[in-house]
């Protein structure tokens, strides 16, 4: 059997094996994030499925609708396709906002994200600065892509749009602009559901399928509800014309989904906060 | 050293720990024993700042966990072994780690050949087996070289190879001055490995001893003796100080003096004895007496499988 040691504390030096000690900083939380955010390989899945079928469809539809929008009868402007393909590649934003936060709470690695990093706001200001620049760069490449795979086709027909058209240089910005704050949306909603599923069922549901019923009630305010639901108020500004007139001004729209989501986002941080890890 | 006072959790209207306090003193390995739901891994995730004390408080070298500049550098712990994201390599999955403290690279080449995960250190954690996942687990906490080490049931779904090579390295920690505080629900473990012991169960603290001092005072051992004069052995001796308890079947279990003293004091006495035996009490006994009241749920089997 083991004795009790008599006391024999030795001092041990903090950096015998680990040298440079150094008071980490947000710089340091920053770097952790992004390497966990690249490490999996359901980011990668997720930007490469944004950039392919926001670009893709795009061309697509512009090849297959060319013909249609130079004809007399067209009721549609040719820019509102430009973006088209991002209405589906949204999709990725959603899932790789909701899996930055919910795939550790998953696998319970959150409690080792925290126990590393105690400073939860910093945890939470990492990986939001780390998804939104993500998303705002694939999301505006797509667009662009989108754009000058596409535009060809309409200018065979003389239905082509120029960058410097009203609202086209904008539709490519703020396609990667709504990207970045659908993926920060997920990512809230993430933290206030803690469930893969849960957070992308609330997400999309609301995006895709709230979005668009509201729009079914009657009277002013069915209007407003619509307006302001969170997929429609913020995806006005990723098209340059917009196929629903419905909705409001762009920059409005944006100003009004930002701040949706930074209720939401406030909510999820009061949340990782206060409840156990 | 980890310093908890008054430690309390609950979570509704369940209480998993119930106000203890207790030192973990550098230099030793202390174990942390306590049947399943005893309420062990809930107090080191309130040692690490993961779920807030509903009261009391916990300190690690004196200052709260969450005030530490450098937590990794200071506390290394094991919770969960498989709270690993599968997809990620192993040495991906500590460099991220490494870099939320500053801790440079060549440290988690170090650590992971440390545990003797360098070979599949590219490979996804998904892939592997349980002892393997304890071993990243082990190079998570040696991560930051820190001066105290919590380790959470680390023999768990390790084979006897591996056991001895963690109950090996908790005591080298150990011997080089670092706070180590070891859980587990095996007191034959403990015994091995634990210099210094805190028996939990119901989330209080049943025991806070060394771990000599837990064997005599809860393994003692006691000389069974049978006579056809029960009744008046007894009282001889009795008169002598001793301690007899009578059990069934004439029966009698004495404590404080050893069997050839006793069988003498007998003889001398006149009387006769038909048995006279020393009985020891296993460790594991003792563990299993001491937190009977408290096991949350019994096993069906009468062997009283842990789970
Ligand atoms: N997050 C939680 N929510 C509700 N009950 C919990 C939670 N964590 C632990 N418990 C309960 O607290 C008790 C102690 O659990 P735990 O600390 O895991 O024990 P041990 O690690 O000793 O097996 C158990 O009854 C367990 O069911
Ligand atoms: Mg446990």
């Amino acid at each position: 059997m083991t004795m009790t040691p008599i006391s024999r504390t030795v001092e041990l030096d903090p950096n015998r094996n680990v040298p440079g000690i150094r008071r980490p900083g947000f710089s340091d939380t920053l770097r952790a994030e992004w390497i966990k955010f690249w490490t999996v390989r359901s980011t990668q899945w997720s930007v490469a499925t944004l950039f392919v079928m926001g670009a893709g469809l795009t061309v697509l539809v512009c090849w297959a609708a060319a013909g249609e929008l130079a004809s007399e009868t067209a009721d549609e402007a040719a820019a509102a396709f430009v973006t088209w393909g991002l209405m589906l590649a949204q999709i990725a934003a959603v899932v790789l906002g909701a899996m930055v936060v919910t795939s550790e709470y998953g696998t319970g690695m959150i409690r080792a994200t925290l126990a590393a990093t105690p400073s939860r706001g910093a945890v939470l200001a990492a990986k939001a600065l780390v998804l939104t620049t993500t998303l705002f760069v694939v999301g505006t490449a797509t667009a662009f892509a989108g754009y000058f795979g596409g535009n060809p086709f309409l200018e065979n027909e003389g239905v082509g749009v120029a960058l410097s058209d009203d609202g086209v240089l904008r539709a490519m910005v703020g396609s990667g602009l709504y990207m970045a704050g659908l993926g920060l949306f997920a990512a809230a909603v993430g933290l206030l559901v803690r469930h893969t599923a849960a957070a992308l069922s609330i997400v999309l549901g609301l995006v895709f399928v709230v979005g668009n019923m509201v729009f079914l009630l009657p009277g002013a305010w069915g209007e407003w509800i619509g307006k302001l639901m969170p997929g429609n108020a913020g995806s006005a500004v990723s098209s340059a014309a917009s196929f629903n007139p419905m909705l409001l001004d762009p920059w409005v729209g944006y100003a009004v989904f930002i701040g949706e989501v930074a209720v939401v986002l406030l909510a999820g941080y009061l949340v990782l906060r206060s409840r156990d890890a | 050293m980890i310093v908890a006072s008054g430690l309390t959790k609950t979570y509704g209207s369940k209480t998993a720990v119930d106000g203890i306090s207790f030192t973990v003193e550098p230099g030793r390995v202390t174990g942390f024993l306590g049947p399943n739901g005893a309420g062990k891994s809930t107090t080191m995730r309130m040692v690490l700042g993961l779920d807030r004390p509903t009261a009391g408080s916990v300190t690690v070298n004196g200052r709260r966990y969450a005030d530490s500049p450098a937590p990794l550098r200071e506390v290394g712990a094991l919770l969960e072994a498989k709270a690993v994201h599968p997809g990620r390599s192993a040495r991906n999955h500590l460099r991220w780690l490494a870099a939320t403290n500053g801790i440079p690279v060549g440290r988690v080449d170090e650590v992971l050949d440390l545990v003797g995960l360098t070979e599949v250190a590219r490979q996804r954690v998904g892939k592997f087996s349980l002892g393997m996942g304890q071993r990243l687990g082990i190079a998570v906490a040696l991560l930051g070289d820190p001066r105290v080490v919590v380790l959470d049931e680390p023999v768990n779904g390790l084979d006897p190879e591996g056991i001895r090579w963690v109950r090996n390295l908790a005591r080298r920690l150990a011997a080089e001055g670092r706070t180590v505080f070891v859980s587990s629900h095996l007191m034959s473990e403990m015994a091995l490995t634990a210099d210094h012991l805190v028996v939990i169960g119901r989330g209080r603290v049943l025991a806070d001893c060394s771990m000599s001092d837990f064997i005599a005072e809860h393994a003692a051992s006691y000389v069974l003796v049978r006579s056809p004069q029960r009744g008046e052995v007894a009282d001889v001796l009795r008169r002598h100080g001793l301690d007899v308890a009578v059990h069934e079947d004439d029966e009698l279990r004495v404590q404080g003096l050893d069997a050839p003293s006793i069988g003498e004091l007998v003889g001398k006495n006149g009387l006769y004895l038909h048995e006279l035996t020393l009985v020891r009490s296993s460790l594991e006994d003792a563990f299993m007496t001491l937190t009977a009241d408290s096991v949350e749920y019994h096993a069906a089997t009468p062997a009283g499988i842990a789970r």
